[in-house]
């Protein structure tokens, strides 16, 4: 099912520039088919207004975003192309969903029938002709994925979606995507909860103040910034274990609680030189390289106040 | 096409056109019944002397039966205009709609012409009403219909033109002021109040400042509509086509600046 990996999102100095504030600073990066990208920066980092700037809602002061080499407004079908979710209360109050579904299928084209079909799609088929101001947060999350789907587009643009969402929605909304990416789709989404991304992004690009600090695969971004992995182990025989760990370069540190720290090794290879060296765990725990500690580190000192 | 249709779906997927409806209705019923009593003292009154108790020329107070309800009708037709625009702001249905049509000038044109197609509607359904209601008042009085006269078709056709003027106005000044509560007070004090008052401004300047002014009032644009279907009531005033034209400039100018205003906006 999957495509080949080609850049479908195409973002080339893109600047956009407030009355006082530069939101987005000289911007480049790609968004491969295939794959979840996350776009990642802290609170006011100018991720919405990039976002928005791709699709069109706001003008870049300079430079230029393509979707699959065209520019968002000069598609003639975007819902057809792009599928977008940017907040969740942006349905009227009095209308229901399943009426403000049918708004954009006239608008685009497409027959109504498409409304009914998103909303099972998201599980909402059963309070689809429900007004707009009787739905949960959650709910609203779905009905814009069930929006952002009825052009059964290759692109989805999504920001923040799991905003609001409890952990089962979180769970649902990350399968969803990384469904549809395995479909050969391009999904770009923005968050700033690391953690969630971690679980569900291939690739990152990450936003400072406007301006790109870094973009790559995930594994790679973990590697280069925050060295490698760490992991916890508890043994009865610790200081025979932390010797024999030092012997394979590794750094080894003994904490007052009697569990070693481990760095520069994961769970597999520290598990297999216990086995060899024949020492008996009590605990093996991978603490990872996470990205949020990575995206601290990256960020550190970027994300002043502006 | 297809833009047009989806606005047709906004707008009777929301609870306003019903309530707008329901307003309409007795405030049709009370125009029709102060317009029937300009009609009794003008008509009622022997010899012909009842054109100067103040309600006009028989002329003016019959087209002023047959078009019964257009005061509240343009009013309602104006807010609905601008709702249309506002409310897309209002509950930040803006991104959706933009989204699905990134030529946000589409949009406003689809806008416009469902408003219009909703003035004439409106219009259609109190000219209907005034056939039926306009012959038995003025029959109480012992009038003719005088529907064989040209004067009232005119007016009938005058009110209609008013009608699409004003919902295209009510269109381009939700586009310029974007609030939704803002442009319903600034419009309905307008509409409302303003012609006097504005009425009176003019009466001042013309009296102390330079005479010339009282004919300017006419810009004012409840007295441009005036103007357009009772015709001039002053001996200066300028001819009906000029309020007609003055109205359409409104219309144009509301229009082209709103429509471009919002193609440059950001949506955010």
């Amino acid at each position: 099912m999957s495509r080949p990996n080609y850049a479908e999102i195409s973002v080339e100095h893109l600047t956009k520039q407030y009355a006082k504030v530069r939101a987005v600073d000289d911007l480049s990066f790609t968004v491969n088919a295939g794959r979840v990208t996350g776009f990642l920066g802290p609170n006011g980092a100018g991720k919405t207004t990039a976002l928005r700037m791709i699709l069109g809602l706001v003008t870049p002061t300079s430079g230029t975003a393509t979707i699959g080499g065209v520019r968002y407004t000069d598609m003639p079908d975007p819902i057809r192309r792009v599928g977008a979710i940017l907040e969740a209360s942006s349905a009227h109050r009095g209308r229901s969903a399943r009426n403000h579904l049918r708004v954009i299928c006239r608008a685009a084209g497409l027959p109504d029938q498409r409304a009914d079909e998103v909303l099972a799609l998201v599980g909402l088929n059963t309070v689809g002709t429900r007004k707009f101001k009787g739905y949960s947060l959650g709910m609203k999350q779905r009905l814009g994925i069930a929006a952002a789907m009825l052009g059964d587009p290759r692109v989805l643009i999504l920001d923040e979606p799991t905003n609001g969402l409890d952990p089962e929605g979180i769970r649902w909304m990350r399968d969803l995507l990384k469904a549809l990416a395995a479909e050969g789709r391009t999904v770009l989404v923005s968050s700033h909860l690391l953690g969630e991304m971690q679980q569900l992004a291939d690739d990152v690009v990450i936003i400072a103040a406007g301006r790109l600090i870094r973009q790559g695969p995930v594994a790679e971004v973990l590697g280069a910034t925050a060295g490698m992995a760490r992991v916890r182990v508890r043994t009865p025989q610790a200081e025979q274990f932390a010797a024999a760990l030092r012997d394979e370069k590794l750094e080894v540190v003994a904490t007052a609680d009697g569990t070693l720290q481990v760095t520069g090794a994961d769970t597999a290879r520290v598990g297999h030189l216990a086995f060899t060296a024949g020492v008996e765990l009590h605990e093996l725990t991978g603490e990872g390289a996470d990205l949020e500690r990575a995206f601290l580190d990256l960020t550190a000192g970027k994300a002043g106040a502006r | 096409m297809n833009l047009i249709r989806a606005e047709l779906l906004k707008l009777f997927t929301t609870s306003l056109w019903w309530i707008f409806a329901i307003v309409l209705l007795p405030l049709w019923g009370l125009a029709l019944g102060y317009n029937w009593l300009a009609a009794n003292v003008t008509l009622g009154t022997e010899g012909g002397d009842g054109e100067l108790a103040g309600f006009g020329s028989v002329e003016s107070v019959v087209s002023g039966l047959y078009t019964s309800g257009q005061s509240a009708g343009v009013l309602l037709v104006v807010l609905l205009g601008a709702i249309m625009v506002t409310g897309e702001f209002f509950h930040l249905t803006a991104t959706s709609t933009f989204l699905t049509t990134p030529r946000r000038e589409r949009v406003i044109v689809a806008k416009m012409i469902v408003a219009v197609g909703i003035a004439v509607s409106v219009w259609l359904l109190t000219t209907v009403l005034n056939l039926a209601a306009a012959p038995l008042a003025l029959g109480n009085l012992n009038k003719p219909s005088y529907l064989a006269e040209s004067f009232v078709w005119q007016a009938i056709g005058l009110n209609g033109l008013a009608f699409v003027l004003w919902a295209l106005v009510g269109v381009g000044a939700g586009v310029l002021i974007r609030s939704q509560i803002g442009t319903v007070i600034t419009l309905s004090v307008l509409y409302v109040i303003g012609t006097q008052v504005l009425t009176l401004i003019f009466f001042a300047l013309s009296e102390y400042v330079w005479e010339p002014f009282m004919q300017l009032r006419v810009l004012v644009p409840t007295l441009a509509s005036d103007l357009l279907i009772t015709g001039p009531q002053l001996d200066d005033d300028p001819p009906r086509w000029v309020g007609g034209l003055i109205l359409f400039g409104y219309a144009t100018v509301t229009a082209v600046i709103g429509t471009l205003i919002t193609k440059r906006r950001d949506i955010a």
